[in-house]
């Protein structure tokens, strides 16, 4: 029982990271409705310049934070050069689907250039001890990632609710032309969407990075968990990046335990229920119905 | 009438300046250098089996390198354990490869566009733990290496397959080019009957918009699964083609990253255009294979930022790639020498613009992405 616990808070611990990415992904897909395959390799920049501040010696929090503001303007950039000319993406995905993929090329090749290729360590932000609750040991990293991530969403959820710039950013999503009639600037909106899904980012990176190691494919996997998490939740809902991320994370890790044909492949439950998903139920458990006109 | 006669002439010089560089190379070049070019092969072929299903049916596969990776296999396992000549594993890749491009088409019919994508990319990232996970049969991460029953110092044993030159004069570095040069051909001039042909213009109807084919009368389904199976049987055969070309296989060399510069190649190329792939895996090949060993070891890393730059910008500027972008070039310059002679041959000028016309619009309107 204690061994099922334990993988439990494993998976847990893995869920919020794949949550905090599937954050990022959500407030893209809400504010420009594409898939951002190039999430996982900002996040992954915008950690290591975390670690060159941290490196450099400056206490973590602050390191983070700067990661974040670098991570924020990345995004901004990306969105500002790349993606923004491309237009309606859903007119051309396969244009979307190239520029980001680029992005994820340009991205990965351009930090293999300032950092190297050799792994880099990056200590865990609340440290290596554990508490044991019950027999159970859970480590205080893992705490600080559940904490962290329900304190974004919190923040999310009041900047959407409560201020003008998230009401704008509300209105640009669901109907761009009538919300730049309104006076709001679309581009400005749509600009800070993809810095804050980088800005966000950041934190998925600094929690996976102490477990795997800093290396420029540190988010590769982490990808296709956070995708499954907002399939399973639905694109457009926070809450349900949320909910899926802690449950890609549980199934993760405790299929692979108990069935030992996904023994080395944890990937394999994830990639299940992404098709199962956009097979049966294409809007997840909380997202917004697509409706096409014919 | 004259113009379109020059560039037609062009074109044919391109073809046979492309034809001797070709044959010539492999005399030319060292040993290794004759393996990259066939590695370069493997990628034209696999681009061109992606470049069918993405650029002309517009279903978007990320995950081309897996089926790649699925024909190495097949030919790796076929060979070891199994006992077959070379060339017959090629085949048995192609079919097994179809058989599983079936299998992810039946889904994609009902998952489109960037959700297409999606799961592309997780079958991409998937398959090198799946390779890991049933190692007995693929080795695992160690990987295989194609060996075969050969007498040696008078004994049977087993040893790394060989290519043996029958023909006295060619090197077997030399004769392996050459037979995977006329593998890559056949590929090239299969595909490019089909796209000309009926099944390819549905190919096209169906991209352009599913709802007018299927109302025209093509069977929307059936097409596109099939193409699906055509696809991945081609970029099966490249992945044979590859592990035959190395004599071993292994997980890391079939990562996500072989799928993006699948893609790369195809986009970079010419997506739409028969032979875009070849020239895009062309200058893939230059700069994972020429440039990037020539920079400093610092610079190494450059290539994939330069190619995603390059990727980038393309898509932004010119996305119908370099072939497209070579087929608006000549039907621009045939129009304006055209508007030229208006004065002098009136009638035969009324004539000549319609054939312009109607050749450009079958060059270049399958060329690119246009919405």
């Amino acid at each position: 029982m204690n061994d099922f616990l334990e993988i439990l808070v494993v998976g847990i611990g893995n869920g919020a990271i794949y949550a905090m990415l599937g954050l990022g992904l959500v407030v893209i897909y809400r504010s420009t409705g594409l898939l951002n395959f190039a999430s996982g390799e900002l996040a992954m920049f915008s950690t290591f310049i975390v670690w060159t501040f941290w490196n450099f010696g400056l206490p973590m929090w602050l390191a983070i934070l700067g990661g974040m503001v670098g991570g924020f303007l990345i995004g901004v950039l990306v969105h500002k050069v790349a993606v923004s000319p491309l237009g309606d993406p859903h007119e051309r995905p396969l244009a979307v689907v190239i520029v980001t993929i680029g992005l994820f090329l340009g991205l990965n090749g351009a930090a293999q250039l300032i950092w190297g290729t050799v792994d880099k360590r990056l200590d865990p932000w609340f440290g290596v001890s554990q508490i044991t609750v019950g027999g159970v040991a859970i480590a205080w990293q893992k705490i600080g990632a559940v904490v962290v991530l329900f304190m974004m969403v919190l923040l999310l959820w009041a900047l959407f609710k409560f201020t003008k710039v998230g009401l704008s950013m509300r209105a640009v999503a669901s109907n761009s032309e009538s919300s730049a009639l309104c006076g709001v600037s679309v581009q400005n909106m749509l600009m800070l969407g993809w810095g804050m899904a980088a800005g966000i980012g950041t934190l998925a990176g600094v929690f996976s990075a102490p477990n795997l190691g800093l290396g420029t494919n540190l988010m590769q996997l982490t990808l296709v968990f956070g995708f499954a998490a907002i399939v399973l939740g639905g694109f457009d809902s926070i809450l349900g990046a949320v909910v899926g991320g802690f449950v890609v994370g549980i199934l993760s890790s405790v299929v692979p335990q108990y069935v030992s044909v996904f023994e080395k492949m944890p990937l394999a439950p994830a990639f299940i229920l992404i098709l199962a998903v956009l097979l049966f139920r294409p809007q997840g458990l909380f997202g917004s119905k697509e409706v096409a006109r014919v | 009438m004259k113009t379109l006669r020059g560039l037609g002439l062009v074109q044919t010089i391109l073809w046979a300046v492309a034809l001797i560089v070709v044959i010539v190379l492999p005399f030319t070049s060292a040993p290794f250098r004759v393996e990259q070019y066939i590695t370069w092969m493997t990628i034209a072929v696999a681009a061109a089996g992606l470049n069918l299903l993405t650029g002309y049916n517009g279903q978007i596969s990320v995950g081309h390198g897996a089926l790649y990776g699925t024909g190495a296999y097949t030919v790796a396992i076929l060979v070891t354990d199994a006992e077959w000549p070379l060339l017959p594993t090629v085949i048995a890749a192609a079919i097994v490869c179809f058989v599983v491009g079936v299998i992810i088409g039946l889904p994609a019919l009902r998952i489109k566009g960037l959700y297409l994508a999606l799961v592309t990319l997780a079958v991409a990232t998937l398959f090198p733990l799946v390779i890991e996970q049933f190692s007995d049969l693929t080795g695992g991460s160690g990987g295989l290496t194609l060996t075969s029953e050969q007498l040696y110092r008078g004994s049977i044993r087993d040893r790394r397959v060989k290519w043996e030159s029958p023909i006295d004069g060619l090197a077997s570095d030399q004769w392996k080019y050459f037979i995977f040069l006329a593998i890559s051909i056949i590929c090239f001039v299969v595909i490019a009957n089909l796209v000309k042909s009926r099944v390819g213009r549905s190919l096209v109807a169906i991209r352009d918009n599913e709802t007018a084919a299927e109302v025209s009368g093509i069977n929307v389904s059936r097409t596109k699964i099939l193409t699906f199976g055509v696809s991945a049987a081609i970029a099966g055969i490249g992945g044979a083609m590859f592990a035959l070309n190395k004599g071993q296989v292994n997980p890391t060399s079939f990562t996500l990253t072989l799928s993006i510069y699948l893609l790369v190649a195809v986009v970079l190329g010419g997506a739409s255009t028969v032979i875009g792939p070849a020239i895009g895996a062309v200058i893939y090949g230059v700069f994972i294979d020429v440039i990037s060993p020539e920079l400093p070891e610092s610079l190494h890393s450059a290539t994939p930022l330069i190619l995603g730059t390059l990727l980038v910008a393309q898509m932004l500027m010119a996305p119908s790639g370099i072939v497209g972008g070579f087929h608006d070039l000549t039907a621009r310059i045939s129009r304006r020498k055209q508007g030229g002679g208006k004065q002098d041959k009136n009638e035969e000028v009324t004539v000549t613009t319609h054939e312009v016309v109607a050749e450009t619009d079958l060059e270049t309107d399958p060329g690119g992405f246009h919405p």
